[in-house]
């Protein structure tokens, strides 16, 4: 009780304590600040990954044929929710009068890739709408938003209305591919498909936003490999159920996909093997892995900045010390034990943490929460857009709190704080009342 | 002269004193360490864009390009602060190479090799013919077939030092080139028949520019083939752009702004030509406007860097505070004695300051020096932490950088030491005024002795 009634009356008395208290938020708040960004940053990127392609995809060096045979398999599995076949090919998109794109092309199966991948959510007008658009004068086409339009140099936000005009358009698209030619050789065939746009997809990720047009599979399919007889796909998205271990899931549809290679396409073991089945964030890990170090080296310079708190802690405990000898005299001369006085000391140190951390982590957690909406005062304000779609990705600075990296930080600003009052507390604790109390 | 030497004592004889040292020191070895990193790579960054543009464009970004291009060529040549002048053009392609199975959509430069490595660094981005421009589209084994000059970044793999793995006699690989041609109107010049124009040209070298934008995604290919391509002979001639070097005097402000007038005058006189109109869209921009999305992303950057960097040293201030509070509180019986020999507040106050401003020159030359040791070292560091744990601050795989920056900025360092001074300063100023506050006959009267 004494212990409280102390620290409270250095709180109240010793104004000097609320600067400790501030560097302590100011380091925490700091800390929590980056490392939520960066994993947000690092989630919204994986994140991104399985909205793009589902949780796992089969990529094969070849071909598959008769892929809905495999699709009926996988969609067997215990572990899997929904497959969707995808045909990808490189194009130019003609846009109108000088407006020319390279341009991605991602054959899907429109109707049901839904169940799979973000899509249909992406989606401006929404699927019902979209094959109206069409009136069969050409395929339909799903067009990124930064295909058609560039974001507004000041906001980075698209004219939405602008965009939605664009719906009904007709476009020209130029694609093609290797075939192989009598005497073995292969040949670039190429061909251009009318196309009319269906809808605007707008999944918020760079990327695909600017850069890939969704066609139905079939259509490119028969424009691309018309010598094809059977349906053909360049990869399978899989989408697992809930709940369900990735490992095993894995397990279960290389088997799959072996006995189906083997058995149905007769594909020899090289090929087979050669199959490339991982989940989308395996497929994102080498990346993710260089962003984690480098949050971890921005952690480590403030971690190392922030050591200075540890100093000023010690400097502000040392000057109560100082201050207070006459007390601590008093209390050693009342009975107090130097144990007792040091654990004064140390326990206020870790109220200082305590009380620093708390602010801290409140002011991390609001800045982090409004970012954007900071993000927003800064351009406003200084004319500055700190954060484009174009450099980072998405065109939302992600807002998690990483409450993980919260709690690590949390601990070490407290421990800090307690580490700082340390020599403080045992000089306090030496202290010799005789030496302090004598008249002269 | 007592103000100097009272300032020097502290600084010795207080060993808590040693401790805001410590804090500016570690303040100022970050600041230095970080910001000479950032602006390495910031700069290098630049330097890459400035080579790659020249020191001045004049075109447009639409595919459709504009006319009349080799008259203003010709007004540019006359100009006597233009050193040299190339024109370019900038369009999309579907590029597939021999024995692949698919195409990928890249951006083509059309270039006249001499005259664009006068302007920008493009024949020291070459592989196989450094410095010799001329042969820049020479395949190996046959010159006279037309080569094209590919970005690194699609051709090669780079490995853990971000070198490229260079085949000593690469083959001449056919390329296919497939363009849509348009009319000077935008429309497409073969609407109704095959709608693309489509070419074969044979691998002839890499460009490095180290931009990673640029070499994963642009091929260069002869001038007068991508005029044909695009459909951009006819029915006059056009090119995108129109790259500018500037004679060595001349300012890039000043001669951007000469252009400018050069080519408001030629539009001038050019406006009764048949498609003028093409020439409305037409810009002139310095290297730095022109490549400003790009540059701009890395100094916003910068900026937040620094932004937080200043945050964090807030806390050196604190501690400069506490520290001279503390040592104030000590020294009362000092100021008293001072104060009644006849030194003013004023004088106290010089005395803390002046404390202080030591304190801060101490504090930042010594984290100066440990930023400049372990700066020299920076690389040799990463390596062996390399070799050693696998550890390297960037995947040279991914990131297009080469050795970590480490010359040193003597203004930035300037910059640096001069406001951790100021944050010495900043800090003192409360504790140096409560000091000259203090009363002789409080601070010297028995009972406080």
């Amino acid at each position: 009780m004494l212990k409280i009634f102390l620290w409270l009356r250095y709180l109240g008395k010793r104004r000097v304590v609320l600067l400790s208290i501030a560097a302590v938020a100011l380091s925490c708040a700091l800390l929590i600040v980056v490392a939520s960004l960066f994993n947000g940053f690092i989630n919204a990127f994986e994140r991104g990954a399985v909205d793009a392609v589902g949780d796992v995809v089969i990529a094969p060096p070849e071909r598959i044929a008769d892929y809905p045979e495999l699709i009926r398999q996988l969609e067997g599995l215990h572990s899997v929710e929904a497959a969707t076949a995808t045909l990808s090919a490189q194009g130019l998109l003609h846009l109108g009068k000088g407006n020319v794109r390279a341009v991605e092309i991602w054959g899907i199966e429109v109707q049901k890739c839904g169940r799979v991948t973000a899509f249909e959510r992406s989606l401006l007008k929404g699927q019902a709408q979209s094959r109206s658009q069409t009136d069969g004068r050409g395929i339909e086409a799903y067009v990124g938003i930064g295909v058609l339009a560039k974001p507004d140099d000041v906001t980075d936000e698209y004219d939405f209305n602008a965009v939605g005009q664009e719906v009904g358009r007709e476009v020209v698209l130029t694609t093609g591919a290797a075939v192989g030619g009598k005497d073995g050789s292969q040949q670039f065939k190429r061909k251009s498909l009318r196309l009319v746009i269906a809808d605007v997809v707008f999944s918020g990720v760079y990327y695909f936003d600017n850069r890939i047009v969704y066609l139905p599979i079939e259509q490119l399919r028969e424009a691309v490999y018309p010598e094809a007889s059977q349906p053909i796909a360049g990869q399978i998205q899989i989408k697992l159920k809930s709940g369900c271990d990735a490992e095993v899931a894995l397990a279960e549809i290389r088997g799959v996909w072996e006995a189906f290679a083997e058995q149905r396409l007769g594909w020899e073991a090289y090929l087979i093997q050669g199959t490339k089945i991982e989940t989308a964030i395996q497929m994102q890990a080498r990346y993710v892995a260089e962003f984690r170090k480098q949050m971890g080296v921005l952690l480590l310079i403030f971690g190392v900045v922030s050591l200075s708190v540890v100093l000023l802690v010690f400097c502000i405990f040392y000057m109560i010390v100082e201050r207070q000898r006459r007390d601590i005299a008093i209390l050693k001369s009342c009975g107090a034990g130097s144990g007792a006085v040091a654990l004064v000391f140390v326990g206020f140190g870790l109220f200082i943490g305590t009380l620093g951390t708390l602010l801290g982590a409140v002011l991390g957690y609001v800045v982090t929460k409004n970012i954007n909406a900071l993000e927003g005062w800064i351009r406003v304000i200084f004319g500055l857009k700190l954060w484009k779609a174009s450099v980072y990705m998405f065109s939302k600075i992600p807002n998690e709190v990483d409450w993980r990296a919260a709690g690590w930080i949390a601990l070490s600003a407290v421990a800090g704080a307690a580490i700082g009052a340390l020599i403080p507390a045992i000089s306090a604790a030496i202290t010799r009342p005789v030496n302090v109390l004598r008249y002269e | 002269m007592y103000k100097l030497i009272l300032a020097f004592r502290y600084l010795y004889r207080r060993r808590i004193s040693y401790l805001a040292l410590g804090a500016v020191a570690l303040c100022v070895f970050i600041v230095v360490v970080v910001m000479t990193v950032m602006r390495g790579l910031v700069g290098d960054f630049k330097e890459k864009n400035h080579s790659f543009t020249g020191d001045c464009v004049v075109g447009t970004e639409s595919l459709v390009g504009f006319p009349y291009y080799k008259d203003f060529i010709e007004v540019l040549e006359k100009a006597d602060f233009v050193e040299h002048v190339s024109p370019a053009i900038n369009s999309y392609a579907l590029v597939s190479a021999e024995g692949s199975q698919h195409s990928i959509g890249l951006e083509i430069i059309g270039i006249d090799a001499v005259r664009h490595s006068r302007v920008t660094g493009f024949g020291k981005m070459l592989r196989y013919h450094k410095d010799d421009a001329a042969r820049a589209f020479e395949p190996r084994g046959d010159a006279n077939l037309p080569g094209c000059v590919v970005g690194a970044d699609l051709w090669l793999q780079r490995n853990s030092r971000g070198e490229y793995f260079y085949e000593p006699n690469p083959a001449a690989t056919a390329m296919t080139v497939t363009c849509f041609p348009l009319t000077i109107k935008g429309a497409l010049a073969k609407a109704g028949t095959d709608l693309v124009n489509t070419k074969t040209f044979y691998f002839s070298d890499t460009s490095e520019s180290g931009l990673a934008r640029v070499d994963s995604s642009v091929v260069y290919l002869p001038f007068e083939d991508v005029q044909a391509l695009c459909g951009m002979k006819e029915p006059v001639a056009r090119a995108s752009w129109i790259h500018i070097k500037f004679k060595a005097n001349v300012h890039l402000e000043e001669g951007c702004r000469k252009v400018r007038l050069l080519w408001a005058e030629f539009c001038e006189q050019m406006q009764d030509k048949p498609n003028a109109e093409a020439l409305a869209g037409v810009s002139v921009q310095s290297w730095k406007e022109h490549r400003r999305e790009f540059i701009a992303a890395m100094e916003k950057e910068q900026t937040m860097l620094t932004a937080m960097f200043g945050l964090v040293g807030l806390t050196t201030v604190f501690i400069v505070f506490v520290v001279f509070y503390m040592i104030v509180s000590h020294k009362t019986k000092d100021i008293g004695i001072l104060k009644s020999v006849g030194a003013s507040g004023v004088d106290v106050v010089a005395v803390f300051l002046g404390f202080a401003a030591m304190l801060g020159v101490a504090g930042s030359v010594a984290g100066v020096a440990a930023a400049l040791w372990f700066l020299r070292d920076i690389n040799a560091l990463e390596r062996w932490l390399f070799e050693r744990f696998g550890f390297q601050l960037w995947d040279r795989t991914i990131y297009a950088i080469g050795e970590i920056p480490h010359r040193v900025d003597l203004t930035m360092v300037l910059v640096v030491m001069g406001c951790a001074v100021l944050a010495c300063l900043a800090g003192a100023v409360l504790p140096s005024v409560r000091a000259a506050q203090n009363k002789p006959v409080e601070a010297l009267q028995v009972s406080q002795l």
